[in-house]
């Protein structure tokens, strides 16, 4: 048959289409009915380091799974899609679940997208297990009665952590407080959880400064300026992109450090770019759920973070213990729901029902799912230090907490917590 | 007082990295009739590259205290990508401008999977480098001297264009086409000389501008973007196509921006987008634009 304009047309055509519906990367399994766990992941961008770091852990996890004979017997495949807006992020799930036809989908980091995709994952009836992001607007719980999603744990479980701790060492020490935390709901529910805790424990305060930079902003110098300006005795910031070296770096340039106190709930997610140079002694410093250097690390996560650094050379943040969290409990969920059936493989509603109130070893110690399908896991904060082993800051003494003191319960409102709920300082 | 200062100085310094870009814009448009959505780009372009220069020749024994060398270097190096890009755009230039646009946000997308595939898609930094240089001022008044040296690069590139438009002889032919290109070429003026000259004169103040700007920030896929949406405000302002227009425009931005995150954060785009809006219903070729006839 010759060869015509046409025919090349349709060829070039059916291999447009093709690129276009294949997933970004596909990690495999060799043989037998593969299980497909869909990740969504950011791999670009300002939260690009965090989603990678996330997506090695979830690696790790599936070469271990497939190592020690698959979940249940079947092989894992990870089919990889990327994270960006919440539109794009639907359409991309929606490629999981009806074209790739995956099992399970784990994933999300930023708040902004978990907010649009949970309802949407809950209409598909995805199983889905989010990695962060909860899904709240304004501290108020989006999903009270989800069925198909699992959340990370409460936004504010960090804000909530590095408020009483300022509370507890720093009470008396500053009068003024200044906020500057990224324009999106992460960084107002964090803000709003910090004033409200030091309201709770009547900690006299005035708010000198309440900043807004863009999420990935990548010129601060104004809202150092404006900080600078304000004076204030204590910078409670929950920024954490590639934004938050920038303003680091800016602030340590204006002098910021001399004279204030610091108190970042979440700078752990860009902990290694954090240096010594910029990056001052004694501030309260979040590594969230997971601390790479905690000295009663189990050999769990020593395991993991030696690997890390064997591979990468880098120290994983906190987005790997939430891989890691997703997988494992999932795991562990199916191989519980196939035995009560015998050894058969269990349908989605059974690995729904086993997740509920699951509890796995994770990265960071033990966590489990609640009934509510909310995460309790351990948190890691602490003061900076500069250790000549490292050219960024780490942890001094490293508190250690469960989520279980630094979140709602289930079936109370945020504002009720706060007001009236067991918070121990 | 200190904190206006404080205030003054961040808003200058943002001015003056908007008007980097700004100026590229508007001088390519004075001359060329193009609004070159990827001058943002060639902002990028620069702060990218002028890392890698800074890393290669710090780890080949140049003394930290010279980094700035390195960076100008990279950002000049960069011309060479004026010349190709200006022939691509000779073939729209006598089209309608949604052609123009629509090439040139093409180059956006293309650069920008360019810098991902050499650099990756994180973030790239030089550490704490310009702190090198220290700080200038006393007490509670401290500015790193890097961001004074952008002030004066800024300043200087300003100065400069005025001088080389004003008094030289090729700034007098480059006004002439920006005037009248037909009869120009008539009278013997090498036109495409002169675009190519000018859209790599245009391409330079962008590169250059983010290589000497990225020791202070960082580099990222979508600071062109970012960027490219305020140098329009900047050039809104200022008047397409003109300089000094670039030079108040960026000061307008840079300042408002500064004084409404310090005194109203709420309204730091508001604020900016508001003095567009006015300059557009009350202004409409900018405050040192020509109107159209």
């Amino acid at each position: 048959m010759p060869t015509t304009r046409r025919t090349v047309l349709k060829a070039m055509a059916g291999v447009g289409l093709a690129a276009a519906t294949r997933p970004l990367a596909s990690y495999g399994a060799s043989g037998g009915q593969t299980l497909k766990i869909g990740i969504l992941a950011p791999r670009s961008g300002v939260a690009g380091t965090v989603g990678e770091c996330g997506l090695r852990a979830a690696l790790w996890a599936k070469d271990r799974a497939n190592a020690s004979g698959g979940i249940l017997g079947r092989p894992v495949e990870l089919v990889v899609e990327e994270e960006t807006n919440p539109k794009d992020t639907i359409q991309r799930l929606n490629k999981l679940v009806l074209q790739d036809k995956v099992d399970c989908v784990q994933g999300i980091v930023s708040s902004g997208v978990s907010l649009a995709m949970g309802p949407a994952a809950e209409d598909m009836k995805a199983l889905t297990l989010f990695w962060d992001g909860t899904t709240q607007d304004g501290t108020e719980e989006s999903m009270p009665h989800a069925r198909y999603v699992f959340k990370s744990t409460d936004n504010e479980c960090e804000a909530v952590m590095a408020s009483l701790l300022a509370i507890k060492y720093w009470r008396g020490k500053f009068a003024t407080v200044a906020g500057v935390n990224p324009d999106y709901t992460y960084g107002r529910n964090n803000w709003a959880a910090f004033q409200a805790l030091l309201k709770r424990f009547g900690v006299e305060h005035k708010v000198v400064a309440e900043l807004w930079p863009k999420v990935g902003g990548l010129d601060l110098s104004s809202h150092v300026a404006a900080l600078k300006a304000a004076k204030p005795d204590l910078v409670f910031s929950s920024m954490l992109f590639a934004d938050l070296p920038i303003f680091m770096k800016q602030a340590h340039a204006a002098g910021l450090f001399e004279t204030t106190k610091f108190a970042f709930p979440a700078a752990g997610w860009q902990h290694t770019a954090l240096k010594n140079d910029f990056t001052p002694e004694g501030m309260i410093f979040g590594h969230n759920t997971l601390y790479f250097a905690y000295p009663n690390a189990s050999p769990l996560q020593k395991e993991f973070v030696k690997h890390y650094w064997d591979a990468y050379k880098d120290y994983p943040n906190w987005e790997a213990e939430r891989a890691f969290f997703a997988f494992a409990a999932y795991k562990s969920a199916v191989e519980k729901a196939g035995k009560a059936k015998g050894g058969a493989f269990p349908d989605k509603e059974a690995i729904i029902d086993t997740l509920e109130g699951i509890e796995v070893e994770s990265l960071g110690g033990k966590a489990r799912f609640r009934k509510d399908h909310v995460a309790d896991q351990i948190f890691y904060q602490g003061f900076t230090v500069h250790d000549p082993r490292y050219d960024f800051a780490i942890l001094g003494n490293v508190e250690v907490r469960s989520a279980e003191k630094l979140q709602k319960p289930s079936g109370v409102t945020f504002k009720d917590w706060i007001a009236n709920g067991k918070i121990e300082i | 007082m200190t904190s206006f200062l404080d205030i003054l100085l961040g808003g200058v310094f943002h001015a003056a990295v908007l008007f980097l870009v700004a100026a590229g814009l508007q001088l390519v448009f004075g001359v060329q009739k193009i609004i070159n959505l990827a001058c943002g780009s060639f902002y990028a372009l620069g702060a990218y590259t002028g890392i890698s220069a800074v890393t290669w020749a710090l780890a080949h024994g140049l003394p930290r205290g010279l980094f700035l060398f390195a960076l100008i270097g990279a950002g000049l190096g960069l011309a060479v990508i004026g010349p190709p890009v200006e022939a691509l755009l000779r073939t729209v230039y006598r089209r309608d401008e949604a052609f123009q646009l629509l090439l040139t946000f093409a180059l956006v997308l293309i650069i920008e999977d360019i810098l991902r595939m050499i650099w990756g898609a994180n973030p790239q930094e030089l550490g704490n480098l310009y702190m090198d240089y220290g700080t200038v001022g006393k007490g509670a008044l401290t500015v790193p001297t890097y961001n004074l040296l952008v002030i004066a690069a800024a300043l200087l590139v300003a100065i400069g264009l005025g001088l080389f438009l004003k008094r030289t002889r090729f700034g007098r032919l480059l006004r002439a086409t920006a005037e009248d290109r037909e009869t120009s070429a008539t009278l013997g003026i090498e036109v495409g000389r002169v675009y190519t000259v000018v859209f790599t004169l245009g391409t330079v103040l962008g590169t250059l501008g983010g290589a000497l700007v990225v020791p202070t920030a960082a580099a990222s896929l979508d600071m062109s973007v970012d960027l490219v949406v305020e140098a329009f405000a900047v050039v809104v302002i200022g008047g397409l196509g003109s300089i000094r227009g670039a030079v108040v425009g960026a000061l307008t931005v840079g300042l408002m921006r500064a004084f409404a995150v310090s005194f109203v954060p709420e309204m730091e785009m508001l604020s900016i987008y508001l003095v567009v809006i006015a300059v557009l219903i009350f202004r409409p070729a900018g405050l040192f634009g020509k109107a159209a006839a």
